[in-house]
């Protein structure tokens, strides 16, 4: 895809500014009826998926050029996605994610690349992680518990920490309870440890698509050679690179599962009992990447064509991914089979959730965006009255620890998988 | 027109420089506009660019630069949300400062009591409703939908919606304002201006509601309004509106004291009388012919495919090929929504019962599968909240309503077979329009408040992808017109939008044939009063002096 490729879609939006906002219909309240992180810190109607459209338009018209106001409002966004949710809503003939993903890249192809994205970007190419720790560490997270090795041995599922679970201290117990619940279970599984590297889905979604195209190869050379049929990961942020960016973009048909999909059907075939007491009042906070990103990649290669004289349909039937079929009920059913736990929903859930401001690279990019994106939401789950917000990703959980530290919520930040470890 | 920078600098001292932008990319996203390509040289999607855009957080910070405007001669121009092109510059040759007033979104306050809320320009209507729905109240969403300012829809443009019917026009619901002229001054109206709260639109104070509001609004084009008060009405629902299912079709479970229908009529005449009947009755709390918009050809076949997640334009199409698509297009050809809802479940039954009657006197029926479960409670969501009005550009992303005429139900009657024949005819004579049939009438159950008076916009839907399609759009405007004079109706909406494209000479002929041309000249006095430097633009129209008939409604 080009830039160009997005003009009808730029030329068709109407500035309605829907994707500012969750869908409608599922408004609750004044304070948490928003929905976009990036107009809520930039103000200005570029930082929106409308207005990157325009900005998009008035690029390629030679209207205007890439200034740094413009870099700022292309890249201060956390490709969230609540703006596609919202638009499609309605509309059938837009990609608005799409075409900001592709400014994005478009920008980057012509050398606009924040500066601090440099060494962040040298880490990924020389140690094969993001968060600048030497590769050799990687696998250090699973010494000790004797797992399978599929850098030589072989197993047709692989379990992918990722770069979070395996360099982040915090959260690191994680990926350890995640492999004594696939080890509980029975399953045939191993790891790449030190050869594990990074999905690439965030260097993607910051625009530097070669860097993900490198990564993915260096994956699936390695899962091939170790037989490797199922990725199972407990991240959210791998989740979406490896099911529909490497689906998209490499063409990569192997299955993908997230830890809570693994752990729902471990429940319901009765193959996991939860029987200790978790007794705490939590609330969800469903990953971008896992809920209305989260959907089944649809392969597709087909042209707009006009029917009843000028309503745009495609040729074949273009997929339409507009946050149905998010992972959403998988987590939910885990809670709620926690002996003990109460789970209380926020205002602002599966499709219509806000983000952690983590993604999109703002993370590393623009860290108080970030922090000011996750206060928005720890502020929300707090006024449900959980004691603790749980998640699926440890990006979210590392940015809500971060804002917790700084802002005033004194709520416990849990993942998921830690909490089904406590249960068992 | 080249602007010192100084006049930058004096607006950015007031708000700070993250609060003001003239990056040329910032700018077209406030020039580009829906609708702009019909009235362009070139057809452009951009309106005009502002000078520099800016991001006032308080009123005294509207006022501050509406002053720093005066003294460099700078045209201001609000936005709210900016949904219309009205919100942009008007005029190429005139730098304008774009007020953008997302920061000034608070509800101020809610006084449950007397059913006023006061509202801050950034106030959607999505948020104030999910508000007041707490309480017991509720407000009318203007047919443009939730995602649009209450301040918009009730100080500067139009104000009509679904629930208007019943709860009133927002240009009557309007309690009073903030106004922050073109030259600076604080002016409070209503009430207000007395000191006695927002209560009333009128006065003990000067009424100013017919200056600042009028019929249509002033657009923008006369300063700035930083609050409002707005009536509230009644709602007998949930507190809190819990959307059932996966997008986009949600829906909201119907209660006990909720009917929610789809009424067929055989005829206009049916239509006319049906609609009669039941606002002789006074039963209803939203009227409006929602899913006409998809053109009575293919409405079932598009809203039917809608509910399903994953349906796509390809599903429409084949749908639009079954009979008993046809057969169901051809049941609900003149139709209607109609939600009742009671105080109690005893009242709603009664409005059923009235309804009823009314229908067995009309021959009017409900359409089945519209009425069904899903389709119902979809029908419902969508009708409550108003926020899928953006499926207005559910084609192609462009839509231009032509036939707003506004009248009693003969009225309607009578020009709705004329726009039907024309639309048609506009639609069989290239392929540069949605072919949905000839009648797209989509249109609410009132235009004033306590209903009686109404009308229907032909929904023209085309691509703004394609020239060629919005050069026909641009035709059926002008044949629109025409047929209108032919047949003796008065002008519609199409005319105003023509409109910002002609130089204000041609503007002003047009204005000096009207038959009541003494309002534009009051209106110009209006504005040398408030706007002395001119520095709000046309969309608050006047004429010059000596230009057209000095007419006056003479006293008998
Ligand atoms: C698809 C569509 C359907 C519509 N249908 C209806 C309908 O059924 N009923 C109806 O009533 N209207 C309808 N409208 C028009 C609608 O009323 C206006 O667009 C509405 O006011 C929009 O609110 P907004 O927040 O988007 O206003 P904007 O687009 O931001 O502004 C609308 C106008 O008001 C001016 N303005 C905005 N805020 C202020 C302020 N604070 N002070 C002074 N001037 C201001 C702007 O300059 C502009 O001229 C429709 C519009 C669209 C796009
Ligand atoms: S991107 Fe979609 S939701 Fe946003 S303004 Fe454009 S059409 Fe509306
Ligand atoms: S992806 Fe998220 S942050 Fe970015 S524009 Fe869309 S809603 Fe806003």
């Amino acid at each position: 895809m080009a830039l160009e490729d997005f003009r009808a879609d730029a030329m068709r939006c109407t500035r309605c500014a829907y994707c500012k906002w969750i869908p409608f219909d599922h408004v609750k309240s004044w304070k948490y009826a928003k929905g976009c992180p990036s107009i809520e810190a930039g103000k200005f109607h570029s930082y929106s998926a409308g207005g990157r459209l325009v900005t998009a338009l008035s690029l390629m018209d030679g209207r205007s050029t890439v200034t740094p106001a413009v870099e700022d409002s292309v890249f201060k966004c956390t490709m969230c996605g609540l703006c596609d949710v919202s638009c499609k809503l309605c509309r059938y003939d837009m990609e608005p994610l799409a075409a900001m993903s592709e400014l994005r890249a478009t920008l980057v192809e012509d050398g606009h690349v924040p500066a601090q994205v440099e060494p962040i970007l040298k880490s990924l190419r020389t140690e094969f992680n993001m968060l600048q720790k030497p590769r050799a560490e990687r696998g250090n997270w699973a010494k000790e518990l004797g797992l399978k090795d599929l850098s030589k041995e072989q197993a047709e599922v692989v379990f992918h920490a990722g770069c979070r679970y395996s360099f982040d201290g915090d959260l690191g117990h994680v990926a350890k309870a995640s492999v004594k619940i696939l080890k509980q279970a029975g399953l045939d599984f191993g790891i790449m440890g030190e050869n594990e590297s990074c999905c690439g889905g965030r260097a993607h979604t910051m625009g530097h698509r070669k860097d993900m195209h490198t990564r993915a190869t260096h994956n699936l050379t390695a899962w091939k050679k170790a037989g490797v049929k199922t990725i199972v990961t407990p991240c959210s942020d791998c989740y979406h690179a490896f099911k529909r960016l490497y689906a998209s973009t490499e063409g990569s048909e192997i299955q993908v599962l997230h830890m809570v999909e693994i752990v729902d059907q471990l429940l319901k075939d009765g193959k996991l009992k939860l029987t200790k007491a978790v007794n705490k009042k939590v609330t969800y906070h469903d990953p971008c990447h896992l809920g209305r990103q989260g959907e089944p990649f649809v392969a597709w290669n087909g042209v707009e064509k006009k029917i009843f004289g000028q309503a745009v349909a495609y040729e074949p039937a273009r997929p339409r991914y507009n946050g149905a079929f998010g992972i959403y009920e998988a987590p939910r059913n885990i809670l709620k089979a926690i002996p003990g736990l109460q789970f209380v929903e926020m205002e602002r859930i599966k499709e219509s959730a806000w983000c952690c401001g983590s993604g999109g690279g703002c993370k590393e990019t623009y860290p108080d965006f970030a922090l000011s994106t996750a206060n928005q939401r720890l502020d929300e789950a707090q006024s449900t009255g959980a004691d603790a917000i749980v998640s699926a990703c440890p990006w979210c959980e590392r940015n809500f620890l971060d804002a917790n530290q700084e802002g005033a919520s004194k709520l416990e930040v849990l993942d998921i998988i830690a909490l089904v470890e406590q249960a068992l | 027109m080249e602007i010192s920078r100084d006049a930058y600098r004096a607006i950015e001292d007031i708000v700070g420089a993250e609060n003001i932008s003239d990056d040329p990319a910032f700018l077209d996203s406030y020039a580009f506009q829906w609708l702009a390509e019909l009235v362009r040289p070139e057809n452009s999607h951009y309106m005009p660019r502002p000078w520099a855009v800016v991001l006032p957080a308080t009123t005294e910070e509207v006022q501050a630069i509406h002053r720093v405007c005066n003294k460099y001669g700078i045209k201001i121009k609000p936005i709210s949300t900016g949904w219309y092109h009205w919100a942009a510059p008007m005029k190429d040759n005139e730098p304008t400062i774009q007020i953008d007033l997302r920061r000034m979104d608070k509800i101020i306050s809610i006084d449950e009591k007397n059913m006023v809320a006061v509202v801050e320009p950034y106030v959607t209507c999505a948020q104030l409703q999910a508000e007041v729905m707490k309480l017991g109240l509720n407000i009318n969403i203007i047919g443009a939908g939730c995602s649009t300012s209450i301040v918009a829809s009730a100080s500067t443009y139009f104000g009509a919606g679904p629930s208007s019917y019943y709860m009133g026009n927002n240009s009557d619901n309007l309690l009073g304002q903030e106004w922050v002229t073109p030259a600076g001054d604080v002016v409070l109206t209503g009430s207000l201006s007395s000191d006695c709260g927002w209560f009333c639109g009128e006065g003990p104070g000067p009424s100013l509601r017919g200056v600042t509001r009028g019929n249509m609004g002033s657009r923008g084009g006369l300063g700035t309004y930083t609050k409002c008060a707005i009536k509230l009405a009644p709602w007998h629902g949930a507190a809190v509106l819990e959307p059932q299912g996966p997008p986009p079709a949600y829906r909201l479970p119907i209660p006990e004291n909720t009917r929610v229908y789809t009424i067929g009529v055989p005829s206009w005449d049916a239509f006319a009388e049906t609609y009669l009947n039941i606002y002789d009755n006074e039963i209803g709390y939203i009227f409006h012919r929602q899913f006409n918009l998809a053109g009575a050809d293919l409405a079932p076949a598009l809203w039917l495919t809608y509910l399903r997640p994953d349906g796509t334009m390809n599903d429409v199409e084949t749908a639009s090929k079954d009979p008993e698509m046809q057969k169901l297009a051809d049941e609900g050809r003149i139709s209607f929504q109609i939600i009742l809802q009671g105080r109690s479940v005893d009242e709603v039954k009664l409005q059923d019962k009235i309804l009823d009657a009314i229908m067995a006197k009309t021959g009017a029926y409900k359409v089945g599968r519209f009425c069904e479960q899903d389709f119902a409670e979809f029908t419902h969501m969508y009708l409550q909240r108003l926020g899928h009005k953006h499926c207005n550009f559910i084609w192609v992303g462009g839509y231009m309503g032509s036939w707003m005429q506004a009248g009693i139900p003969d009225f309607v009657k009578n020009y709705s077979p004329v726009a039907i024949d024309g639309f048609y005819r506009d639609q069989k004579q290239s392929d540069g329009l949605v072919q949905c049939g000839g009648d797209a009438l989509m249109g609410c159950g009132s235009s004033i408040s306590g209903g009686g008076y109404f009308g229907f916009e032909q929904f023209v839907s085309y691509d703004p992808n394609d020239k060629a399609s919005v050069q026909a759009c641009v035709k059926h405007m002008y044949d629109a017109i025409d047929d209108c004079k032919a047949n003796g109706i008065p002008l519609g909406k199409e005319y105003i939008y023509l409109m910002i494209g002609w130089p204000d000479e041609q503007i002003w002929n047009d204005f000096s044939k009207a038959p009541q041309t003494f309002v534009l000249h009051f209106q110009r006095k209006i504005k040398e009063h408030f706007d002395p430097r001119e520095l709000g633009d046309r969309n608050y129209p006047w004429l010059p002096k000596g230009m057209g008939q000095p007419n006056f409604i003479t006293q008998s």
